[in-house]
């Protein structure tokens, strides 16, 4: 498979933070169109993963390649506009005077560039997205009052209102309950196959992992130590979880 | 005491006008500094004003100059200190802080000669503002308020989150280095007006009680804005008619704007609302009542609720 067929293409990097090595000689090829998995504990570096594919961490050796777009200084700003980030935690006070219509459009905005302002498209692209979601029914409301599950979910349509072609999620059903965490789960699912995403999710969730991706990557201390499909990664699971 | 009978004195003029440009500026720049959580940089950046304008007052050069030069020193130190210090934000600010602080003292003490002009920069005295005043905080309140309107997409976007704002491609550095600059223009040009020591309460007061009360970003900046002017003007009429210092009672007048918002904040007294207000009721929940049979059928199949080893998972 020649390199332009992956969307998420990293060869050989290492990263570290505060001096200390998170990613070592680390390789991953994510085919376009595929919803991909990475499974591993806390402080494996799994966050860094997601980061290093946005840009956010620097990469001290090896390349990245994200639709065939070099990581660099000018490759960066056109990799931004393919790729929608949905973090792991985000910490909003419930009177911060934001709107949940507003966190939404804000999706739109790196796309647009400086100067320019919402146009009749940019308002769509948030209202498809709301509405795909099932949350335009808050837009008005003040976002730091929405519950964890009502949070997540416009924080995923201000992703697809960006209008990516790849989709990096950060343990995107930490603190959810139960309810909304299948809730999202089915979401991911649908949003990955209707807009033709590649997906990227890194997370500790068993379920989330088994219940949505094509395939599930292991990580641990930096390194990808093996791949499963999603049935074998929950029998692999089920045996632990009986032992 | 009518308003025509104030505006007949020149310097009272200029006082209302200042108090108006102060706080307008203050205000708006205090919307960005409350909303980010960063009121301890824009408390080192009045700090560092200050110790600006007394070195140039020590040295024989317009205070003025020398204050914003050091302002745009610590906003240059202070930027990367707090995004990628090895100690905590809070450390390394309070470090600046108290250096800027020992820097100030030590500045004040070398000022020869009577420090009537030095004290005058850390108080402040509206009623003593020049035309040059003015024009200072005029040419900083349309420079602000024209970025403002500018940017205003990219600095909502990273007063909601910064990381994410960079993920989607909006220059976050670039909005936080602005913020850090126009905050401490803001302050060099209100020293004269309001103070290095009181400069940074009518920053901070009238955006923070526009945030107990404002819905949406713009409307916070109308409501701020008004705050900061109703202050100034307050504090000034009352210095007037009391015959106390002008800076404090503006002060005052900000910090009990505050507790107004606070109690009259609608925000206060609503609850977060409820996961499902607004929505049809889950299959789990219908009626009212819990409905097991739905749970479980929803349920996957392997699901069970322990927890894990995952380093035994990943063994091959």
């Amino acid at each position: 498979m020649g390199n332009d067929a992956y969307s998420i293409l990293i060869k050989d990097i290492c990263t570290a933070y505060h001096g200390l090595p998170v990613l070592e000689s680390f390789s991953l090829q994510v085919p376009e169109g595929e919803l991909l998995g990475v499974f591993g504990p806390n402080g494996t570096g799994k966050s860094t993963l997601i980061k290093v594919c946005l840009g956010l961490v620097p990469v001290a050796s090896g390349e990245v390649r994200i639709s065939g777009y070099r990581m660099s200084r000018e490759g960066i700003s056109f990799i931004r506009k393919l790729t929608a980030y949905v973090p792991q935690s985000f910490d909003v006070d419930r009177r911060m005077p934001v709107t949940a219509g507003e966190v939404v459009m804000m999706g739109r905005f790196g796309r647009m560039g400086l100067f320019n302002r919402i146009g009749p498209g940019d308002q769509a692209a948030a209202d498809d997205a709301l509405n795909m979601l099932g949350v335009k029914h808050l837009a008005g409301r003040t976002f730091g009052r929405l519950s964890g599950g009502e949070k997540q979910r416009v924080i995923v349509a201000r992703a697809l209102a960006q209008e990516p072609k790849i989709l990096l999620m950060d343990e995107p059903t930490n603190s959810l309950d139960w309810e909304s965490k299948k809730r999202i789960c089915s979401l991911i699912r649908e949003v990955h196959v209707e807009r033709k995403l590649t997906t990227l999710i890194v997370s500790h969730d068993i379920d989330l992992l088994a219940d949505t991706c094509d395939r599930i990557m292991l990580m641990e201390r930096g390194h990808i130590i093996g791949a499963r499909d999603p049935s074998e990664f929950r029998h692999c699971c089920r045996g632990q979880r009986h032992s | 005491m009518t308003v025509l009978e104030l505006l007949q004195d020149d310097f009272m003029r200029h006082a209302i006008l200042a108090t108006f440009l102060a706080g307008v500026t203050c205000s708006c720049v205090g919307v960005l500094v409350v909303t980010m959580r960063i009121s301890f940089i824009g408390v080192c950046m009045s700090h560092a004003a200050f110790a600006g304008a007394l070195l140039g007052i020590i040295l024989g050069l317009n205070p003025t100059v020398v204050a914003l030069i050091f302002t745009l020193l610590a906003a240059a130190a202070l930027g990367p200190l707090a995004d990628r210090g090895n100690f905590s934000p809070d450390t390394s600010l309070g470090i600046i802080f108290s250096s800027t602080l020992g820097i100030a003292f030590l500045l004040l003490s070398l000022v020869p000669g009577p420090k009537t002009e030095a004290l005058g920069l850390l108080w402040g005295n509206v009623l003593t503002v020049g035309k040059i005043d003015i024009i200072i905080l005029a040419a900083v309140a349309l420079a602000i308020i024209v970025l403002l309107r500018l940017f205003f997409k990219e600095v909502q976007t990273v007063v909601f989150n910064r990381e994410m704002a960079l993920a989607s491609g909006i220059p976050a550095t670039a909005v936080f280095y602005g913020i850090l600059i126009c905050s401490g223009l803001t302050t060099v040009a209100s020293l004269n007006a309001i103070g290095g020591l009181l400069v940074f309460s009518l920053i901070i007061n009238p955006a923070a009680a526009a945030y107990q009360i404002a819905s949406d970003l713009r409307s916070m900046f109308f409501i701020s804005a008004l705050f900061g002017v109703l202050s100034g003007w307050g504090g000034l009429w009352l210095s007037y008619l009391l015959n106390l210092p002008s800076g404090a009672l503006i002060i005052l007048c900000s910090t009990l704007l505050f507790f107004g918002a606070v109690a009259f904040s609608s925000k206060k007294r609503s609850w977060p609302a409820k996961a499902v207000s607004d929505e049809p009721r889950s299959e789990i929940c219908q009626g009212g009542k819990l409905n097991p049979e739905a749970g479980l059928q929803g349920k996957p199949e392997n699901d069970s609720r322990q927890p894990c080893s995952k380093s035994a998972l990943m063994e091959e």
